[in-house]
């Protein structure tokens, strides 16, 4: 019996592979179903994102890998095998992972938030076949994920370009709430620089396009008003933020639009961000007093700075992950004892309650009320007697001294192995390993 | 005492400013917490050398140079210490912090000893206007930090230079209104300052015109600012390269008049 992880992920296998084994949250009872069946595993839990899809297993008495590669394997379809894409893990190695998974770390974008949710819903989803062990796991990995975020700068900064446009905008005005925007286009681009916007709670003023109709439904969106790009220009003066987004092949934001609009402004500042390629905005825009014109180069060069400041972090999550690895094993490690310890007081418990019979017998002119004292007495006396061996084994479990004191206890009191390994669902022999 | 207490203060205005500066050597946030803590600890033990001052002077630290620059340090540090206590903003400690200990080193040099005139010159009257020049000063002092911070950043944002003073350096918005604050509450405390002053110069019919003329330089420089804030509209970019101008210049009057003063020991 071992904790394992197998599965495939975007640094092992191409997006064609990854598409076809991903699992959807509505197959997820089913799959978890069948690979319970397949593997005969005590736990089972799944992770299955648009970069990685992974099955976490407490073993039964047989190896869980075959079948889960098997049922991989079935959904690539023809003699693709998904063991050739996919890599297993084993006990810590599998804790490891979870936690680098579960903080970002093993992300495609470094330190990236979305897959903490997506773990806490995976093993929300997986309820019905995890326990002790798996909730353990999820549950500590969900926190290792905090620690890291709270301890670390792995997940600071922007590492969007929507994002980046986000962090140059509140450099420039603190908070962004109140604040007016005008976007110039409204593509897939403008859309999602201006959901970011607006979620930081900029008031989008006005959307101007070339084709109305897109721009009305931009608006529709996020608020505000749709106007044709030869109406947009006399609003400038009122805005703060400016996000240029268009297919024009030429700049259409000249100084000269802008400069009238500076002079109405006074001395508040104006950022423009020109997401376009090309450019929406001349380069001499940004030499004006209190313009700060960003173009995709300088938003590209602010998420670049960061992933490298985040990958500079990594040292400091991974040894977080190395200790919490470490307690998660030693809570792992003192299960262990359970099924011994389980065993050993109910044999304590059947011989007290032989003798206790046998005495009754001889004391039956006793009263029912001095009966059961002496039954009280028999049980106080067992437990203080077994109280301390229990939690000396539990704590040699712990720090990976138990085996030899669970086999010195089973020699002592004549304790059948088989008793003792009999399966349980919190019990895993981890000590061999 | 009062100079070991003075040491341990610039230890600690210094050990504040290096906490502030963490976020440039390590990609992480400043530690908030630790800096308003340690800087606490330095006006505390700052404090109490003042404190012992009075006891054995039986005179607030207000008059002869290394009282009065002891207690304007003070004033810099607690200004700076509720600034960063009201925003949860310590980068301003970067350049406040090290003029705290610079003025606190200045003042042990210069000797923890009353100026002449403190004789004969006690009263409400003398202390509230000493005590409040100062600390308009001191807001003035804090405006100009905010104001150099403004102005790097805002070179660094416009030439799109994305190093450690964009990531850790506070937003523009909330330099400028530390500026305009700092400025608004210098104005106020210099005014009534100097107010009291010149009512107790015409009351006893005494006055210094060197001092005179560095405290109404320093107060039209204030007004000036002031004016050009709440009812001209100034604002950030210019607001800030015109604070700093003005106490840059009230910085090298004071200087030029340290020179030419005759009377040593003062603040002037």
């Amino acid at each position: 019996m071992a904790l394992i992880l197998a599965g495939l992920s975007h640094h092992t296998a191409p997006i064609d592979v990854r598409e076809k084994v991903a699992i959807s949250s509505h197959e997820t009872p089913r799959v978890l179903e069948e690979l319970a069946q397949i593997t005969r595993a005590r736990e089972l839990a799944l992770l299955s994102t648009c970069n990685r899809t992974e099955v976490y297993v407490v073993e039964g008495d047989a190896p869980a890998a075959p079948g889960i590669w098997a049922h991989l394997s079935r959904r690539l379809g023809g003699s693709a095998d998904a063991a050739s894409y996919g890599y297993v893990r084993r006990d810590r190695e599998a804790a490891a992972h979870l936690y680098r998974v579960a903080s970002g770390l093993d992300s495609m974008i470094l330190g990236e938030a979305q897959i903490h949710g997506q773990v806490r819903d995976a093993w929300e989803a997986s309820r019905s076949t995890s326990r002790a062990i798996l909730n353990r796991l999820f549950q500590s990995s969900l926190l290792v994920a905090s620690r890291i975020r709270t301890e670390t700068a792995v997940g600071r900064g922007a590492a969007s370009v929507s994002s980046a446009a986000v962090q140059l905008a509140k450099k420039i005005f603190g908070s962004l709430s109140g604040r007016r925007a005008m976007v110039l286009g409204a593509g897939d681009m403008a859309d999602i620089a201006l959901e970011c916007l607006v979620s930081e709670g900029v008031r989008t003023a006005v959307v101007a396009n070339r084709t109305h109709e897109r721009a009305v439904s931009l608006v529709e969106r996020h608020g505000g008003e749709a106007l044709r790009y030869e109406e947009c220009w006399p609003r400038l003066a009122d805005v703060d933020v400016l996000l240029c987004s268009t297919a024009a092949p030429h700049p259409i934001v000249e100084r000269a639009q802008v400069e009238p609009a500076m002079r109405q402004r006074g001395d508040r500042p104006l950022c423009i961000l020109d997401i376009a390629l090309p450019r929406d905005v001349a380069a001499d825009v940004g030499t004006l007093d209190n313009v700060f014109l960003y173009d995709l180069d300088d938003l590209r060069s602010v998420v670049a700075n960061n992933i490298e400041r985040r990958r500079q972090e990594l040292p400091s999550a991974e040894s977080v992950i190395a200790e919490e690895v470490e307690l998660y094993w030693q809570w792992l490690a003192g299960l262990a004892a359970v099924p011994v310890l389980r065993t050993f007081r109910s044999r304590m418990d059947r011989v007290r309650e032989d003798e206790l019979a046998h005495a009754l017998k001889k004391l039956a002119h006793l009263p029912a009320d001095d009966r059961a004292a002496v039954d009280l007495f028999s049980r106080a006396l067992m437990n203080k007697f077994l109280h301390e061996p229990s939690v000396r084994l539990r704590a040699a479990s712990a720090n990976g001294h138990g085996l030899a004191i669970v086999d010195a206890l089973r020699y002592l009191f004549g304790l059948e192995p088989s008793d003792s390994e009999a399966p349980s669902d919190d019990a895993p022999n981890v000590e061999s390993r | 005492m009062i100079a070991l207490a003075h040491a341990v203060a610039i230890v600690l205005y210094l050990a504040a400013a290096g906490l502030a500066a963490i976020p440039f050597a390590r990609p992480i946030r400043a530690p908030v917490r630790s800096v308003v803590w340690v800087l606490a600890a330095g006006i505390a033990i700052h404090a109490a050398a003042l404190v012992q001052f009075v006891r054995i002077h039986d005179e607030p630290p207000l008059t002869g140079l290394g009282p009065a620059l002891s207690f304007a340090a003070l004033l810099v540090a607690i200004t700076l210490l509720v600034v960063e206590v009201l925003a949860r903003e310590v980068s301003l400690t970067l350049f406040a912090a090290p003029l705290a200990a610079l003025l606190t080193g200045f003042a042990s040099l210069a000797g923890m000893v009353p100026g002449p005139e403190a004789n004969g010159m006690r009263g409400v009257w003398l202390t509230s206007h000493i005590a409040l020049s100062f600390l308009g000063i001191a807001a003035f002092a804090t405006a100009a930090a905010a104001g150099v911070m403004y102005l790097v950043e805002r070179r660094e944002l416009k030439s799109r230079r994305f190093g450690a003073i964009f990531r850790f350096f506070p937003p523009l918005e909330t330099l400028d209104r530390v500026n305009h604050v700092a400025v608004v509450a210098g104005w106020l405390a210099l005014t009534v300052g100097i107010g009291l002053a010149s009512s107790y110069a015409l009351e006893y019919r005494t006055g210094h015109a060197i001092k005179m003329v560095w405290a109404y330089s320093a107060w039209l420089a204030v007004t000036s600012l002031t004016i050009g804030r709440v009812v001209r509209g100034w604002r950030a970019h210019l607001s800030a390269m015109l604070t700093n101008v003005l106490f840059a210049g009230v910085v090298v009057l004071y200087i030029a008049f340290r020179v030419i003063d005759p009377l040593k020991g003062r603040f002037l």
